[in-house]
């Protein structure tokens, strides 16, 4: 898409780096660049030149100053869990880890809010938001790994979608580097605050490609007392989304609806043997939390429900044992299906909730047509689907067909009225799909806004806007 | 290179699950020393993509303290343990072994020495030749560093037989770079002592368990709870105990419950947040890496002191040796006794 960025990293640039912060924490030598060529998406490998761990803002701008200079990409990095090659080192240069800066400034109950330094973990921020009694709500699937910085980077979802939202509803303000080593401040602590452009929301989501974050300030919420749960077992995938649309027709937000199609119901049983309707078609795993009198209310109804749609069995969880028993189904999807084959390919793509049965039911016969198997799971309450394909890594075969049942289901997605990524993001994995989701001019808008951030183009180059 | 075994290799799917349960990437916070990062290593290494005998990566193959604290977090069961031995089996080949572990694992393989300061120590008597079992494994450290245990256990299960002969399992080979030769002694001992061998060492339960098979070997704390053992409660004074778990023990064979059932029927268990995390004994860890090893155990060691516990119970040598140490530097009053001590006490023979 874009030309590579000009400069390579000479040891007079390494010499730099090390001035600025100290030679511990910038490392060239080959174990350090081979760990560092991947991030958990599978088949995107490439070795930075140097890996740089800073400790402050101060030395990230100048990290991002040295690399400007130089025509170095600067690629930044919390955990690298990310499921889009977004911190794949491309086209070398500088991988920028944030692992060092893991200090949680602030959690305050007053305000209802915390700032932290780009490396705290996700779950390090909840629990420390918990001990005050407030709720950090996004929990994506790596979040005892993850780092705020990167979920805000990549506008991380979660399980909560429907009813609570994802990274972008709490991102309040946040402290970034722009490519030019220039520090700004967006936003801040105010719940009302429209002086300017929304550059807080701009920089959700931006994968890196803008400004490094150092500093992120973000909204809790008071924890609901309880949390309720039940299971539903369907026929088919068609009936569960029935169910789904008699759950919010109802007047209901609930905070869990979530599906497993009948590969994955069958894939977690070998698995976990927790006893799972294989004869089912679909698994709807739902609840709720709040108020004990309120969760009970939202429960029945959802009861009712999908009763009325057909369930073959419906029940709820009496206590919170049972309740992980439910919940451990749906966690334990992904590695259930990673045990079918070497290579576990975990796609994400969202369609209008109405359409969500149908797609579920076109993925199938796209996989049936390409020979690949394909286990869906997700979010059914906001339509957020992960069809996960699984072959053997070492038959090239395989993975040329999983790439091809890929590509139909991207457009599928996108002929439903949804979107090629719901909360993994973009990064190279899917850069190529973007200009069938976004027309010329936005991607021109991209590119412009692009180089008013960066201008040398360094920052997390060949990704978005590039 | 053919170092690794392709179907563990290819189980990793990167997702990085492990890096909150590494000791060593949390003092790093480097991909580098982390399990994923390490297995992407092992892979660079399988398909030529950096050399083996690149002192960055043996780095990596010195400093993961292998304690598999990685394993029962893994959505994907990759078995860690085995590959970080394939790794030291040829990183640290030869003249390449460090030399500080040369003469330990000679002295443990060459055990005559070994037999008589054990004698000397006072650790229990051998039975007869061919006896059908079950046996106590004396092992090679333990019977000289700390010769009360073997007493201690033989105390609270008469039945069991003291094994004659060499004593070592060849966990400590197998863990520095010398898989086969570990094999071998496992099995050599397993065809010495026929029938179940009972482990008061943690380590030496899981290299038997995978060279002998689950079924023959069983630790101390499951052997005397499977056998109705325990001590009965006690009224009165109990005192506060802090239990260690054995790496390989609780990571490898999931064992942890019957050390609580056990503990805690003569004590109050006192557990401290990092009672699964390892001490930085490590089998030659503590003496390889000396550094590393201190800055592994400090936190810990801040853990007991704010615990206000009379005792530290272990359930392996190398555990006990480490805290032992490192509780007598911080100058704190706590004891550190072996689970076979702490029961074989509470059942009225003395522990010393």
């Amino acid at each position: 898409m874009t030309a590579r960025t000009a400069g390579v990293v000479d040891a007079q640039m390494v010499d730099r780096l090390r001035d600025a912060v100290g030679a511990r924490w910038v490392r060239t030598d080959a174990a350090t660049r081979r760990a560092y060529a991947r991030d958990a998406t599978p088949l995107f490998d490439a070795e930075p030149d140097v890996v740089v761990q800073p400790a402050t803002t101060a030395q990230v701008a100048a990290v991002v100053k040295i690399a400007a200079a130089h025509g170095v990409p600067v690629v930044p990095r919390g955990a690298g869990t990310n499921l889009c090659a977004a911190t794949v080192a491309t086209q070398g240069g500088i991988i920028l880890s944030a692992t060092r800066m893991d200090r949680l400034l602030e959690v305050n109950a007053a305000e209802q809010l915390a700032v932290a330094q780009p490396g705290v973990t996700t779950t390090a921020l909840a629990a420390a938001a918990a001990t005050v009694g407030l709720l950090y709500p996004p929990d994506p699937g790596s979040r005892a790994v993850s780092t705020i910085g990167g979920n805000v980077a990549t506008c991380a979802g979660g399980l909560r979608g429907l009813k609570y939202g994802v990274t972008r509803n709490y991102v309040l303000g946040t402290e970034a580097v722009l490519g030019t080593g220039e520090v700004i401040r967006t936003g801040g602590r105010l719940v009302k605050d429209v002086a300017g452009y929304d550059l807080t929301r701009l920089l959700v989501g931006s994968e890196g490609t803008l400004a490094v974050l150092t500093e992120i300030t973000v909204a809790l919420v008071p924890a609901p007392p309880v949390s309720g749960y039940g299971v539903a077992y369907f026929d088919s995938l068609a009936d569960a989304g029935r169910a789904v649309a008699a759950i919010v027709e109802a007047g209901l937000v609930p905070a869990t609806l979530e599906f497993l199609d009948a590969t994955c119901i069958d894939a977690v049983e070998s698995h976990a043997g927790l006893g799972l309707d294989r004869g089912a078609g679909a698994l709807l795993l739902f609840g709720d939390d709040g108020a004990q009198e309120q969760v009970g209310a939202a429960l029945a109804t959802m009861v009712t429900a999908c009763r009325d749609t057909g369930a073959r069995t419906v029940t709820t969880a009496p206590d919170v044992a049972t309740a992980e028993d439910l919940l451990a189904a749906r966690r334990c999807t992904l590695p259930a299906l990673a045990r079918l084959g070497s290579l576990t390919v975990l796609e994400d793509v969202s369609v209008p909730r109405p359409r969500m049965a149908e797609a579920v039911a076109r993925i199938g016969d796209i996989a049936r047509a390409t020979g690949v198997r394909v286990g869906v799971f997700g979010h059914a309450g906001d339509g957020n689907l992960h069809p996960t394909a699984v072959a053997d890594a070492q038959d090239p075969a395989q993975v040329a067909a999983v790439h091809h049942t890929f590509e139909q289901i991207f457009q599928l997605a996108l002929d439903l009225g949804g979107t090629i990524t719901g909360e993994h993001g973009v990064g190279v994995a899917k850069l190529k799909w973007l200009p069938r989701r976004l027309d010329p001019a936005q991607l021109a808008l991209m590119r412009r806004l692009k180089t008013a951030f960066d201008p040398a183009g360094i920052l997390n180059p060949g990704k978005l806007g590039s | 290179m053919n170092v690794f075994d392709p179907e563990a290799l290819s189980r990793c799917m990167s997702c990085g699950f492990c890096l909150p349960a590494c000791p060593t990437y949390a003092l790093t916070g480097d991909e580098a020393s982390s399990p994923r990062g390490r297995i992407t290593l092992m892979r660079g290494i399988e398909d030529g993509t950096v050399p083996l005998a690149d002192p960055s990566v043996r780095e990596q193959a010195s400093m993961c303290l292998g304690c598999r604290a990685c394993e029962p977090v893994c959505p994907a069961d990759v078995p860690y343990g085995l590959l970080l031995e394939q790794w030291r089996d040829a990183a640290w080949r030869g003249r390449r072994t460090p030399w500080l572990v040369r003469p330990l694992l000679a002295l443990t393989r060459h055990d005559l020495l070994l037999r008589v300061l054990g004698r000397l120590r006072r650790h229990a008597r051998p039975g007869p030749r061919r006896h059908p079992g079950p046996h106590l494994m004396l092992g090679c450290v333990e019977r000289v560093l700390f010769p009360g245990v073997s007493r201690a256990a033989q105390a609270i299960d008469p039945e069991l037989q003291p094994g004659r002969g060499p004593g070592c399992c060849g966990a400590l080979h197998a863990h520095n770079g010398r898989l086969g030769e570990g094999e071998a002694m496992g099995r050599a001992l397993g065809g010495r002592l026929p029938g179940t061998i009972v482990t008061t060492s943690g380590g030496c339960a899981a290299h038997l368990a995978a060279v002998l098979g689950r079924d023959r070997v069983a630790e101390l704390s499951e052997w005397i709870v499977r056998r109705g053992l325990l001590p009965r409660a006690r009224a009165g004074a109990r005192p506060r105990v802090a239990i260690q778990d054995s790496c390989h023990l609780r990571n490898g064979l999931g064992v942890a419950a019957t050390i609580r059932t056990a503990v805690g029927t003569v004590a109050e268990i006192v557990e401290l947040p990092s009672a699964q995390d390892c001490c930085g004994a490590a089998g030659t860890y503590s003496l390889l890496r000396r550094r590393d090893s201190a800055r592994v155990v400090a936190p810990k060691i801040q853990e007991i002191a704010r615990a206000k516990v009379d005792l530290v119970v272990t359930v392996n040598p190398g555990c006990q040796r480490q805290l032992r140490t490192a509780v007598r530097k911080a100058g704190l009053r706590v004891r550190v006794v072996h689970l076979a001590e702490l029961i074989g006490g509470a059942l009225g023979t003395p522990s010393r």
